[in-house]
């Protein structure tokens, strides 16, 4: 018993991180497993479905990519006028990031962890720190990386936080998560902070971590609590935390080299250009 | 003797590596919190049938894959089993002689102890959810117990 005393001990410092890689590899594949019968439900629904579904589900995604390409249209004209504005006032600004698309496994793990696992790993140049988004907003962050999936904390995590602006006046803040299916929250924003109730929140890109700009949630209510020195306000996640299987990994600059690793053919550069 | 000692091993290895698959298999938000400890129901069988093959340092590793699997701090999960299968050792000759439903009893106490233990272990609340996995443990126990039962006879594991 003693000897588990100090095995335990030492996995606290850390210490195991190799025999963690080492033991990963297995388990990954005891994830794939598991996620199998999932998996097979989605390619049965997918390949039985009828003509009439998938024509309308087309006639759906044609309009939806035409109002899309209208409103890109308009915004390209705004990241013009954006990029000269910015260079008249001196300051540099990154367009556009590079992205990884993983899937999501199908596995359940511990319920008390905000942690989803990830179809790529190392071998596809991911990283610790690494964003992860999906098409609505930001997801989290990679927190472990193995040779062949790695683990992605949620903003939903209570140990997570990420610094976050609001969208209407600019203002600075941090947003943590609170755990267990509940809202996030925004920290240490005193009374008289101009903050409303449908505020939309984008990573300020302070900290170096998260990439600039990308939604992180709305405001959806704000509690002044008699005796305390800051407000409580809780925000609805943009990101769909709980139901998107595709995620977006963006390479963000700040490690050029994995960027260069990575497969040219699985990478998107998100370019805001029309065809 | 020696001959017999040596088989079924691999047995036992696959009837964990399914139970864990069971214990990673997705579920509705409002069940996950009530999903049965499968890894640990295997454990406390192989361990009460075959002391001498399942002891303290078969569930300290299974427990550590189980702390990769889940993605927890190493080692909280092998301790606690470790810990487990110490007190299943402990009163291995007794239980065997218990019929099932006391057999059941036992065991919601054992899985409620591992409950308390990564409750004051790891990132777990505390809460009346705590209960739930203890519950759905000992109503499938018997299933576990049957199954395995089944498992050792049928391919004469020793």
């Amino acid at each position: 018993m003693a000897s588990l005393a100090v095995f335990f001990m030492d996995s606290r410092l850390n210490a195991f991180s190799s025999v963690r890689t080492a033991l990963s590899t297995v388990t990954y594949s005891l994830q794939v497993i598991a996620a199998l019968p999932s998996d097979m439900g989605d390619w049965s629904s997918e390949f039985f479905q009828t003509r009439d579904q998938l024509k309308q589900e087309n006639t759906q995604l044609i309009n939806s990519n035409r109002l899309s390409n209208i409103r890109l249209q308009k915004l390209q004209g705004l990241e013009r006028e954006n990029m000269r504005l910015r260079e008249l006032l001196g300051s540099s600004f990154r367009l556009s990031e590079r992205v990884l698309v993983a899937e999501l496994l199908a596995v359940d793990l511990d319920p008390f962890l905000q942690q989803v696992v990830i179809d790529k790993g190392k071998n596809s140049g991911i990283f610790v720190g690494q964003s992860v988004l999906d098409a609505t907003g930001v997801m989290g962050q990679v927190t472990a990386v193995d040779p062949f999936s790695s683990r992605v904390v949620l903003l939903t995590d209570p140990s997570h936080a990420i610094p976050i602006q609001i969208n209407r006046n600019g203002l600075r803040a941090v947003v943590t998560g609170r755990g267990l299916g509940k809202d996030l929250s925004v920290q240490y924003l005193p009374y008289n902070a101009d903050v409303r109730v449908g505020d939309v929140l984008i990573t300020s890109g302070l900290g170096g971590r998260f990439p600039t700009g990308y939604p992180v949630g709305t405001i959806v209510s704000i509690d002044l609590p008699v005796g305390q020195a800051f407000a409580e306000i809780s925000v609805e996640p943009a990101a769909h935390l709980s139901t998107s299987r595709e995620v977006l990994l963006v390479l963000s600059n700040t490690k050029p080299d994995l960027i260069i690793e990575a497969q040219v053919n699985e990478t998107e550069s998100i370019s805001l250009e029309a065809e | 003797m020696a001959g017999q000692q040596a088989q079924g091993g691999s047995i036992i290895l696959l009837s964990f590596v399914f139970l864990m698959v069971l214990m990673l298999l997705p579920l509705s938000d409002s069940l996950r919190f009530a999903r049965p400890e499968f890894v640990l129901l295997g454990l406390i069988y192989w361990s009460m049938a075959l002391p001498q093959r399942v002891g303290i340092t078969y569930a300290w590793l299974v427990g550590l894959m189980m702390d990769v699997l889940m993605g927890g701090m190493m080692g909280i999960m092998a301790f606690s089993y470790a810990f487990i299968i110490y007190m299943v050792l402990k009163f291995h000759l007794q239980l065997r002689q218990y019929p099932l439903w006391q057999q059941a009893s036992f065991i919601f106490t054992l899985v409620l102890l591992l409950q308390l233990l990564l409750v004051a272990l790891s990132s777990h609340t505390a809460g009346s959810h705590v209960f739930l996995p203890a519950v759905t443990s000992t109503i499938l126990w018997p299933v576990i117990y049957a199954i395995l039962r089944k498992l050792r006879r049928s391919f004469n594991v020793s």
